[in-house]
């Protein structure tokens, strides 16, 4: 009786410490998600994005095994790239996302669609540095990423949005504009309705993003 | 019982107890905390915001604030790893014990290896890439400079180094003949790179601009991996992805084609097929040549690329081209003062290469296989001078990527060289089988300076001789855009084949080269200053005890021998500018060359004949937005040449006047029912400038002809139509 007593309280305690540092990680990540949520994305300051970016950093360490303190570490590089004052510094930003998501993809242990999506946004950005020189390359790997992850999961409205704002931003001359993008647009946003991210730290940015362009391509 | 009662009851109170401890343990503030804090600073002691402070395995750590400095609690205790990360530099890291209640500590970050504090060994190369941070051109660059007419080697001749020669084809490089620089595709020695040679008048490449991701081009101390040339490389990688799929269709003045890519995931496929005629051009345009059969030609290619495996590509290429023509060219030894040519000429290349890496990538290997087959079927009022040759060659590097950008590379050639010459019914052949084996290793002493030393040993079985060409270079980073560099080497090459044929016991010729670079790459302006100083040797010497036979196509019978020297000494420059205006991109280039040999059949040394003193052009790119149009103008600068004159007592004294040319050319891109459509126009020597390239004398002297482009100011339409919506282009593809 005694020895069952101890061992059921051992095993509560263990279970508890394990629950406990679980709840730690969600929060650490709810926290730190919350912060990423309020920096505006019109202006992507990177002083804010890099103590974010910290943040993700440090729970990844100290969480070796798990894939989406990367993933956002990188979402805040990729957003960082997007600010950068040069196309050099955007580049040291991008190759940071870039070696982020190869470490989250071997944590993830199979194909993921929002690495893959994630991959997709930073080659995007990338092309965008330079894309007088850069179209050619990049372009090819966003596709690439882009229709990866379109296997995987098809009802990611992620994929549409970077989709349709690729072509948004793409003159009308070479098969892009506003136009082109609203069907895509409106997909994501038709899709982010009937999203259901699988937790609370799951990937679920882009819902505000997909419908303020939806806007802009309806004027 | 209630002694159990009472043990059991505090083993429940010091597991509640250890409980709550690991429930505060991470959220509480209270006593038992240690205070770390601290100044994150590089290796000059700048305060580094932003920097990421943290202990190792924990979730305790903090951002060093705007001053570089941290400040965090933890209630971790003994011995503790503490790091600080900050993208682009080295992660530091060190150990604490957390025994005081505060901690300080001061971190001196190193930056990692990048393209702007590590030192690039330039000297001699002018690249154009993509994925080169230190490239100074971009390979669209090359399709978009006037005056090039989308020919690889006519935007080239731009660059600093080279010099224009209007009426022969081949790259000249400070102070090198055509048949000094050897083109290059991945790795592979490219047998005819132009279109079969005629009198007097300029070939283009053969090889379409768009099939390359990079050139690179060298104007001397090159590499160990590369040699047969006594100036210059002219390095072409091929593009490892088809870049559209679906159909293309291409229209112009001289040619009508088609093209078709399909690329799955791993695999892709290319396919050309053209029809050409001059013809509808010529006329259009007033030629300076008398054409009894405008040119015609019909060609094919097809590529093929697989990915086998993660990193391999196999890329296969394969062409077929087959021309004719006939002209009555100018020949100032005959009565009526023109010789009839009709050539018919049939070319096909076909080149594999694979490409692999292992251990993640820090072995990497490149090897290929190619052959090439050419025949010119050639009569010269109506005698045969059919000409023919064939070249076998397969080729493995290894490259080994050691730490600290450290590198070293093995590689060995073999070719096997057929060729055979008709001259006036009497059939020359020769065979060569040349094999080179080399190893090069590129040294960082730090960052700022790097070494790449090379050696090349080549034997040829045709001279039964080897030599030895040893390859060096330094570069030194001055600043953080700027560097100098300094490369040295020894060069060899076979002499022309057509000594060959009657002297089988000369040796290679030799060039030796000593180049001084200095660059500034800053803010999308490039100033680049190369001076140089060659010395050829073992030249090759012909003496025919007779006057000078000025004719470039005479074929040489007299004696030969190594006994020639010479040398070329000088300096070029370099000025880009992508800046200052925007939309607007410009580039100024100057070449001085003082050269003088003493081979062929002089008597003694003098200037060749294709050498310029002073080359200079500048190039100009406007974008204009709101039409998608591209415009750009060419202006280049060539001062005289000496040409031989039978009456003047000095030998090559006289010179050309000087070469000038302004040409413009604009691109717009339109689409049609969802059909992307390139126009483009060009207009090459629009001053309608009478350029004289060199003069040749009837054999008593007493008439010259003055040798010129085909055609003085000239124009050129065409279209390129791309038939899948998926189609993907942008303004580079002007």
């Amino acid at each position: 009786m005694k020895k069952l007593f101890i061992t059921s309280a051992l095993l509560l305690v263990s279970m508890i410490s394990v629950f406990a540092q679980n709840e730690k990680y969600v929060q650490a990540m709810e926290s730190s998600i919350g912060l990423l949520n309020k920096v505006d994305k019109a202006k992507n300051d990177p002083v804010e994005l890099q103590e974010i970016a910290n943040r993700f950093e440090r729970i990844g360490t100290a969480e070796a095994k798990e894939w989406l303190p990367r993933y956002y570490a990188a979402y805040c590089y990729t957003l960082m790239g997007l600010s950068g004052s040069s196309i050099e510094e955007k580049d040291k930003f991008l190759d940071k996302a870039d070696g982020l998501l190869k470490e989250s993809e071997t944590l993830a242990g199979k194909p993921s669609d929002e690495i893959l999506i994630m991959k997709a946004y930073a080659a995007q950005i990338r092309l965008a540095a330079d894309a007088m020189n850069r179209w050619q390359k990049y372009g090819a790997l966003f596709t690439e990423n882009i229709d990866a992850a379109k296997a995987i999961n098809g009802d990611n409205p992620r994929i549409y949005y970077l989709e349709g704002s690729s072509l948004f931003f793409k003159p009308e001359e070479y098969g892009g504009g506003k136009k082109v993008a609203k069907p895509l647009l409106e997909k994501s946003v038709a899709k982010f309705s009937t999203f259901k991210p699988q937790s609370t730290i799951a990937p679920q940015w882009g819902k505000m993003e997909a419908e303020w362009m939806l806007s802009q391509a309806n004027q | 019982m209630a002694d159990r009662f009472v043990s059991s009851k505090t083993q429940n109170l010091s597991a509640m107890k250890l409980f709550y401890y690991l429930l505060f343990f991470s959220t509480t503030v209270s006593y038992g905390q240690t205070v770390v804090k601290g100044k994150v600073l590089d290796k000059k002691g700048h305060a580094m915001p932003g920097a990421n402070v943290f202990l190792k395995g924990t979730y305790d750590g903090t951002t060093t604030d705007s001053s570089g400095v941290f400040y965090f609690k933890t209630f971790e205790k003994d011995t503790v790893t503490l790091v600080a990360s900050y993208v682009g530099f080295e992660i530091a890291e060190t150990k604490l014990s957390l025994k005081e209640k505060e901690i300080s500590h001061q971190f001196r970050l190193e930056e990692l290896a990048n393209e702007l504090n590590t030192v690039v060994i330039t000297a001699g190369a002018f690249d154009a890439s993509d994925e080169k941070r230190m490239a100074m051109l971009k390979p669209l660059d090359i399709v978009t400079t006037a005056g090039a007419a989308a020919d690889i080697t006519g935007a080239i001749q731009f660059l600093p180094g080279a010099q224009r020669v209007g009426e022969q084809e081949g790259l000249f490089v400070r102070g090198g003949s055509g048949q000094e620089t050897k083109v290059v595709i991945d790795g592979m020695i490219v047998q005819n790179p132009f279109f079969s040679s005629l009198p007097d008048v300029q070939q283009r490449g053969r090889f379409n601009p768009f099939m390359f991701k990079g050139t690179s081009f060298s104007t001397g101390g090159y590499s160990a991996q590369y040699g047969q040339a006594l100036s210059s490389v002219l390095l072409l990688n091929t593009t490892d992805k088809a870049s559209n799929n679906g159909l293309g269709i291409s229209l112009n003045l001289a040619n009508a084609g088609l093209n078709y890519d399909y690329a799955t995931k791993n695999q892709s496929v290319s396919a050309v097929a053209y029809y050409g005629n001059l013809k509808p051009l010529f006329t259009l345009v007033r030629q300076n040549v008398d054409w009894l059969h405008e040119p015609e030609f019909k060609g094919s290619s097809l590529t093929y690329r697989l990915k086998p495996t993660k990193y391999g590509v196999l890329k296969v290429y394969g062409m077929y081209s087959d021309s004719r023509l006939s002209m009555n060219s100018k020949d100032p030894s005959s009565e009526s003062g023109k010789m009839k040519l009709d050539l018919k000429n049939r070319n096909a290349f076909v080149t594999s290469t694979y490409t692999d890496q292992w251990r993640e990538g820090k072995w990497l290997l490149n090897s290929g296989f190619s052959y090439s087959r050419n025949k010119d079927n050639m009569t010269f009022d109506a005698a045969n001078f059919d000409r023919f040759d064939e070249r076998t060659q397969a080729r493995l590097v290894l490259t080994g990527l050691l730490s600290g950008n450290n590198s070293i590379l093995f590689g060995g050639e073999a070719h096997i060289i057929n060729l055979q010459n008709g001259v006036n019914g009497k059939l020359y052949h020769l065979q060569d089988r040349y094999t080179t084996v080399f190893a090069e290793s590129e040294i960082y002493v730090t960052r700022l300076l790097a070494g790449r030393v090379g050696v090349r040993g080549e034997y040829s079985a045709l001279l039964g001789r080897f030599n030895l060409a040893p390859r060096l270079s330094f570069a030194y980073k001055t600043g953080k855009y700027s560097q100098v560099s300094l490369a040295a080497g020894q060069f060899y090459q076979n002499p022309d084949y057509r000594y060959l044929y009657r002297n089988k016991n000369l040796n290679f010729e030799r060039a030796d080269h000593l180049i001084l670079n200095f660059q500034i790459i800053k803010n999308q302006r490039t100033f680049r200053f190369e001076t140089f100083y060659k010395n050829y040797a073992q030249l090759v010497r012909e003496f025919t005890g007779q006057a000078y036979d000025a004719d470039p196509y005479r074929f040489p019978w007299g004696t030969t021998s190594n006994g020639g020297h010479g040398y070329a000494r000088g300096f070029d420059f370099f000025w880009r500018d992508q800046k200052t205006i925007k939309n607007f991109d410009y580039w100024v280039t100057y070449s001085y060359v003082d050269s003088k040999r003493l081979f062929q059949q002089f008597d003694h040394s003098a200037t060749p004949t294709f050498i310029s003193h002073h080359n200079a052009s500048l190039i100009t790119k406007k974008w204009f937005d709101k039409i998608q149009t591209n415009l750009s103008m060419t202006y280049a600068f060539t001062s005289g040449r000496p040409y031989y004159n039978p009456n003047s007592k000095e030998f090559l004294a006289n010179r050309t006047p000087t070469v000038h040319n302004l040409s413009i050319q604009a691109s717009k891109l339109t689409s049609i029912k969802g059909n992307l459509i390139i126009l483009y126009a060009s207009v090459d020597n629009i001053l309608n400038i009478k350029n004289v390239f060199t003069y040749r004398y009837t054999p008593d002297g007493k008439t010259r002809y003055a040798v010129g482009p085909q055609s003085y100011r000239s124009f050129f339409v065409g279209t390129q139509i791309m038939l899948s919506k998926k189609a993907k282009v942008d303004k580079n593809d002007l």
